[in-house]
């Protein structure tokens, strides 16, 4: 798995590096979306997750979620025009699941793409999004991922 | 030699010389052309009072009698300066306001920075960062200190305390009378029918839009949530104007 300075960049998903989100392709076009572990470092201790309802259409670069921290809130934009198929619940319930577990229990939405070949065509894969994910660390005077206890990130 | 006071010498040492003066000169007036101005400044004759109950002015290179000497000179340059930098120190506490002149650069600062927010100045941006939790719960809520702030991360400077304070907030809260309604995510209890008049106030006001300029990721939260209420109430969020 790719590492930035303690940030892991997992091989088998895609990203959006402006974003700072990752996506899982989960086949017949419905794609898995999350915050990084750079986007968990920055926000800090997560206290609320308000993600939009299933079935809700969100424009590309519109906000399908809500990220609360003790620190900042801020909006988890759409990569793509898309529909939400379903949403996390359990983060819903207990937002600090984005920063115990970013790639895993810790997904917000599953999303469909209004086109999903543009769509795929959008995303870069792990080594190709490092260089990019590595500018975006410098220009937020990010130095190292910070782990909160019981964060399941190596 | 020029004898347009804002060419004199005198300021050939001001910061910001990148910046032209039509610039700085538009700013100026549109602070100017404010309402309220008129009634903040009547001239200072230098005497230090506001200076001397000035809070702000005891811990920061800070002075409100530099605001009201450099408007009431039209110091174009100088209140360049002020209005990307100083302007962000004052505690907006109004001491200043025992001014024997009646003046109020509290008044001017508050002019001025919503001037600066306006206009997007990334000095505003800069200022305002660290608050938008603070604007996402004003604007969404109509509260702003809400018990889950109470946060580490949010509060350093308290030391370990806040740590076991934000672990046990449900308990604490409920130390506190019930006319809260121990409420953790808000102040106090927010009825729906008083956060639709609240997104009208910001939307007729032009609040809303000041927002755009100075943090877009928190307009773009707040666009949602506004424009959902608003619709489900029955008002178009993009003519909301029509409803006067």
């Amino acid at each position: 798995m790719p590492s930035i300075a303690n940030c892991s960049i997992p091989d088998d998903l895609f990203y959006h590096v402006e974003n700072n989100t990752w996506l899982r392709d989960c086949g017949n076009d419905v794609f898995e979306l999350g915050m990084t572990d750079i986007a968990q470092s920055l926000a800090g201790a997560v206290i609320h997750c308000r993600i939009k309802k299933a079935g809700k259409g969100v424009k590309e670069g519109k906000s399908l979620a809500t990220v609360e921290s003790g620190k900042w809130v801020g909006p988890v934009k759409a990569p793509f025009a898309c529909e939400i198929v379903e949403r996390n619940e359990a983060v819903e319930q207990d937002a600090s699941l984005l920063n115990k577990s970013p790639y895993e229990r810790g997904w917000i939405a599953r999303i469909k793409p209004a086109d999903p070949a543009a769509a795929r065509a959008s995303l870069l894969d792990a080594a190709s999004a490092v260089p990019g994910f590595e500018e975006y660390m410098k220009q937020h005077g990010i130095t190292e991922c910070t782990h909160c206890e019981g964060c399941d990130l190596p | 030699m020029s004898t347009d006071p804002r060419k004199l010498p005198i300021h050939a040492d001001a910061r910001h010389a990148d910046v032209p003066l039509e610039e700085k000169q538009r700013l100026f007036d549109e602070v100017v052309a404010d309402t309220r101005y008129h009634d903040t400044l009547y001239g200072c004759y230098e005497c230090g009072i506001c200076v001397a109950a000035c809070p702000s002015a005891r811990f920061y290179d800070f002075s409100p009698r530099v605001f009201a000497q450099t408007l009431a000179r039209k110091d174009v340059h100088g209140f360049y300066e002020l209005l990307v930098d100083s302007v962000w120190d004052c505690s907006q506490c109004f001491s200043c306001t025992r001014c024997p002149r009646q003046n109020s650069p509290g008044g001017l600062i508050t002019i001025m920075r919503e001037v600066a927010v306006n206009n997007g100045l990334q000095s505003a941006k800069d200022a305002l960062a660290a608050y938008s939790r603070v604007i996402y719960k004003v604007m969404s809520t109509g509260t702003q200190v809400s018990p889950d702030m109470l946060q580490p991360d949010f509060f350093p400077d308290w030391g370990p305390d806040v740590q076991a304070v934000s672990d046990n907030l449900e308990t604490w809260r409920r130390a506190i009378p019930t006319e809260t309604l121990h409420t953790l995510e808000l102040a106090w209890d927010v009825s729906e029918k008083t956060r639709v008049e609240l997104f009208l106030i910001w939307k007729l006001t032009g609040n809303f839009d000041m927002i755009e300029k100075i943090d877009e990721s928190s307009y773009l939260i707040l666009e949602e949530i506004m424009e959902e209420l608003l619709e489900e109430h029955g008002y178009d969020f993009d003519d909301i104007e029509s409803i006067i």
